[in-house]
């Protein structure tokens, strides 16, 4: 009966509410993950897959993934994904959020067209820049060739020295709509009067953006910039749609990497270690991210 | 006034963590009075209300309403109404829907319903904007609707928090009268939340002035003004504010002497300790401009405001006083003018405590 | 005088600049109209020259899409059903208080927003092997997909739930009505279109979940559109109109309720996504 009254008067009814929600996401989120630590410490092959007990082989996994030969590649190449992925994102969504701050009729809604990109699957996002990234047909060769930036033919999936960049294409035109409505969304909230009271001090345009809005979307940007972050660590639909990580690694990533160990290899154990020292890497863009949205969190 | 009460509060006390937010509260509301809390925010008065409405949980204390304990009561099973500052109608009903509400968690008959409907639109006169949302309503219209929700339940109490706070002030004028018409017209009882010491003075039959979360007096509205029992209370009740003036009892014990040698005493009307440390507070409209008694001090004239009606005037150091004068006056700024308070209106407070003496 | 021309003429650069950028959607769907030959040709055509049609209805059997499609919706129905009922009351609660253990939940909420699936997915197939999961795949990937896609969505929620006012609620409670009864009919009938918008988002990227079908869902019967489409999607692959033409049938209606709703999902993303 007291309960039955905490359930629909008290906090009973709070506790229920996020309890499942919490139970929830701690099995099915905080349980495995645990168990993938756990597993990267432990012997998991194909006979002790269904076995709760295996073998514990110390830091041995860590030592073998480190010791692969493409293990430097792969993070070379994670690398060069997440920065890569990350400025353009930023650069170009920063700059297409200042363009439409611009007071012009439908600027709204075009703008929210952009978003496109974001809600479309990334596995058919992948398969249309497979398709004009084609080396010899594609697309993008032939406007830059019109246009005279290259002279012959890139083969982007297929040459090592760009596969990594066909995927930062793709991804940076997947992520772009996103960090241009974030940054939308900050510019937005900055007060009209602001740049009254700097124009009338005699500031230009220039001097405005460099003394009023970068300043004032510090929080923002931060938050943008730690979501791209995370956002590009979670990019797994494009890797098998353009590249499957060739020619020969040169377009593998972590993520990508630590699927084809435990899904193609079925080396459970080096999956999970590889997908681990991810983790680590995410936990510190999360730790980023939280302090960066702390006081909106909060506000 | 009968003196069954409705409402009892012994030793309310309430944490938020460390935080004492009330300080062992003593209120006794007889049923059909008027009490006013008031105070600056942060005083604890808003916290005393949700309590009572059992929006909060007291962490110490007895709470009574209508002689049931309402200790962990849900506020469901309290029966009282609460008005909004912000008024709080639901967007997503009507006016009709929005004044029903409590009576279909009830479960009243519709035909009752529609009765009490009508009845409770007539008297706040929202006849012909039942049907609209409160979106399409003006402030004051929204306010009445607020009322009207709390006055169609006939609870044991009506709560208050700042409703007319978010009204321009003429109509905040028009419906304070409005509220405590309808408070004597449905026999009521009800506790008013405002920081406005005006409001309070004109609709409670009962001040409580709050601080820190301690009750720091109460009483009848004249009372508080003609006896206040600490300095805070003095300041705080009355428009313009007070004028404190640091002083010592003079050695006939009867008269104050101030630092300045070029102040005169005042004669204070009681018999203190010669020597003690006290704070002289003087009403600006209780200080007499011109005297012919001899009793007065000389002060120059720093400041002129008028508004036509009433003169307010700041005389300059070494003593500053605002004076409230009926009418206009010639005095310019320079002028000197004779000042003086009949000791029955000269108000002395303890420098320590700062209690009333 | 020029203050009279620049709205135009900003209109205009945006629209180039849109159509710049929605031009991989446009190649989808010229390219699965065209003829294989026209695919290769150099230069390329802008505009299929001799659009083909048929592609859609031969795709639509011969890759046995009405099956995949299905599973895709039955996945994505799923995890909105579980990421809505759960993750509605988590970010109602979360925005109502303000203290310590709120913060600590929010902040578990925030680390697993971030985890990415490709470092969940090992232990979890693991995990669900052991429980004998495995037995179920499209429920164990409803159940590992919501467990992703709930952390996105209470976090926008909740900001939805802090912009309805906590008076009405009290005054609900005043009102007579329980916490139970105050939820349902004053703060959820205030929050459903943040909720709706959330929900239609949580679908959406369901609806395009690979990983997890991917690497749980062995039997073709069972699996998801995306893993249908992965079949025939790679490095090399040479097949464009019958992939492009699938890719159209597949995102098409996630597209037009994107560009129906855009108006509204573009509000509860901008209400919610940064504070």
């Amino acid at each position: 009966m007291r309960f039955l009254n905490a359930l629909r008067d008290g906090v009973g009814f709070d506790i229920l509410l996020v309890g499942a929600a919490l139970l929830f996401l701690v099995a099915l989120a905080g349980a495995p993950l645990v168990y993938n630590v756990l597993m990267s410490f432990q012997q998991v092959d194909m006979f002790t897959l269904g076995a709760l007990f295996r073998p514990f082989v110390g830091f041995d996994n860590y030592v073998a993934v480190v010791r692969q030969p493409e293990f430097w590649l792969v993070t070379r190449n994670t690398l060069i994904f997440v920065f890569g992925s990350m400025t353009g994102q930023f650069v170009l969504g920063f700059a297409l959020a200042l363009f439409f701050a611009q007071n012009f009729p439908g600027a709204a809604t075009i703008r929210g067209l952009f978003l496109v990109s974001w809600v479309m699957p990334g596995l058919v996002v992948g398969g249309i820049w497979s398709l004009i990234l084609a080396g010899d047909y594609g697309v993008l060769n032939v406007i830059l060739r019109s246009l005279g930036i290259i002279q012959a033919n890139v083969f982007w999936k297929s040459d090592p020295a760009f596969s990594i960049w066909a995927v930062v294409i793709a991804n940076i035109w997947l992520g772009l709509a996103f960090n241009m409505l974030l940054l939308s969304v900050g510019l937005a909230a900055i007060p009209r009067d602001l740049y009254e009271a700097a124009e009338l001090d005699g500031a230009n345009a220039f001097q405005r953006f460099w003394t009023i809005t970068l300043p004032m979307m510090r929080p923002t940007i931060g938050a943008v910039l730690s979501l791209g972050l995370i956002g590009t660590l979670q990019q797994f639909d494009l890797f098998p749609a353009l590249t499957e990580g060739g020619p020969a690694n040169t377009s593998n990533v972590a993520g990508f990497w630590s699927w084809q160990l435990s899904f193609q290899l079925y080396d459970f154990a080096k999956g999970a270690t590889v997908s681990v020292m991810m983790f680590l890497l995410v936990l510190f863009a999360s730790v980023i991210y939280v302090r960066s949205t702390r006081h909106e969190v909060r506000g | 006034m009968s003196a069954e009460p409705q409402i009892e509060l012994i030793g309310i006390d309430k944490y938020y963590g460390s935080f004492h937010a009330l300080k062992d509260i003593n209120l006794t509301i007889p049923k059909g009075q008027f009490v006013a809390l008031v105070g600056p925010s942060g005083c604890g008065k808003s916290t005393l209300l949700r309590s009572l409405a059992g929006l909060e949980n007291i962490s110490g204390g007895t709470m009574k309403i209508a002689g049931a304990l309402m200790n962990g009561v849900p506020p469901r099973k309290r029966d009282v109404a609460m008005v909004f500052q912000s008024y709080a109608l639901y967007p997503h009903m009507t006016v009709e829907q929005n004044l029903t509400y409590s009576l279909r968690l009830k479960g009243v008959p519709k035909e009752e319903m529609r009765r009490a409907t009508e009845e409770v639109a007539r008297t706040i006169g929202l006849d012909n904007l039942l049907h609209r949302y409160p979106r399409e309503l003006s402030g004051g219209q929204r306010q009445r609707v607020a009322m009207g929700r709390a006055i169609i339940r006939h609870p044991k109490a009506f709560l208050f928090d700042e409703p007319l706070s978010n009204l321009d002030a003429a109509l905040r004028v028009h419906m304070r009268k409005e509220i405590r018409a309808l408070h004597d017209r449905l026999g009521a009882t009800s506790v008013y939340v405002t920081h406005d010491q005006i409001e309070a003075m004109t609709m409670a039959d009962h001040v409580v002035v709050m601080r820190d979360g301690v009750i720091e007096q109460q009483g009848s509205p004249l009372d508080l003004y003609d006896r206040p029992a600490t300095r805070f209370v003095a300041g705080f009740i009355g428009s313009p504010a007070m004028n404190f003036i640091p002083a010592r009892i003079g050695p006939d014990g009867a008269s104050t002497v101030f630092d300045r040698p070029d102040i005169r005493s005042l004669p204070i009307g009681k018999k203190l300790d010669p020597g003690r440390e006290v704070i002289v507070g003087l009403r600006p409209e209780h200080i007499a401009v011109g005297a012919a008694d001899g009793a007065g001090m000389t002060l120059k004239v720093a400041v002129v405001e008028s508004t036509g009606s009433l003169t307010y005037l700041t005389t300059e150091e070494p003593l500053q006083l605002t004076i409230v004068m009926t009418g206009r006056t010639e005095l310019a700024p320079g002028d000197a003018v004779q000042v003086s308070v009949p000791s029955a209106h000269v108000h002395i407070f303890d420098a320590e405590t700062e209690r009333a003496l | 005088m020029t203050r009279t021309y620049t709205p135009w003429f900003l209109l205009a650069v945006a629209l180039g600049l849109a159509a710049i950028y929605l031009f991989p959607v446009y190649w989808m769907y010229v390219t699965s109209v065209k003829s294989g030959s026209e695919i290769f040709s150099n230069p390329p055509t802008f505009w299929p020259a001799d659009p083909n049609i048929g592609v859609f209805g031969d795709v639509w059997a011969r890759r046995a899409m009405p099956t995949y499609l299905w599973n895709s919706v039955v996945i994505a129905g799923g995890v909105t059903a579980i990421t809505v009922v759960l993750g509605t009351g988590c970010a109602y609660v979360l925005a109502r208080y303000r203290n310590v253990w709120i913060d600590i939940g929010l902040f578990c909420v925030l680390m697993l927003q971030v985890l990415p699936a490709s470092v969940m997915v090992t232990p979890l197939f693991v995990g669900f092997n052991q429980i004998g999961l495995l037995n179920y795949p499209r429920t164990a990937v409803v159940l590992a997909a919501a467990a992703k896609a709930m952390p996105f969505f209470v976090v926008l929620v909740r900001a939805t739930f802090m912009s309805v006012p906590r008076e009405l609620e009290e005054s609900a409670l005043v009102d007579g009505n329980s916490r139970v009864g105050a939820f349902f009919s004053i703060v959820l009938p205030l929050a459903r279109n943040g909720i709706l918008v959330c929900a239609i988002l949580t679908f959406m990227s369901a609806f395009g979940e690979y990983i997890y079908s991917k690497s749980i869902i062995q039997s073709p019967v069972l699996q998801p559109a995306s893993v249908g489409l992965s079949g025939f999607l790679g490095p090399n692959s040479t097949d464009w109109n019958s992939i492009m033409a699938y890719s159209a049938i597949y995102v098409t209606p996630i597209l037009a309720i994107f560009v129906i709703l855009q108006r509204r999902i573009v509000a509860g993303l901008t209400s919610g996504a940064l504070k």
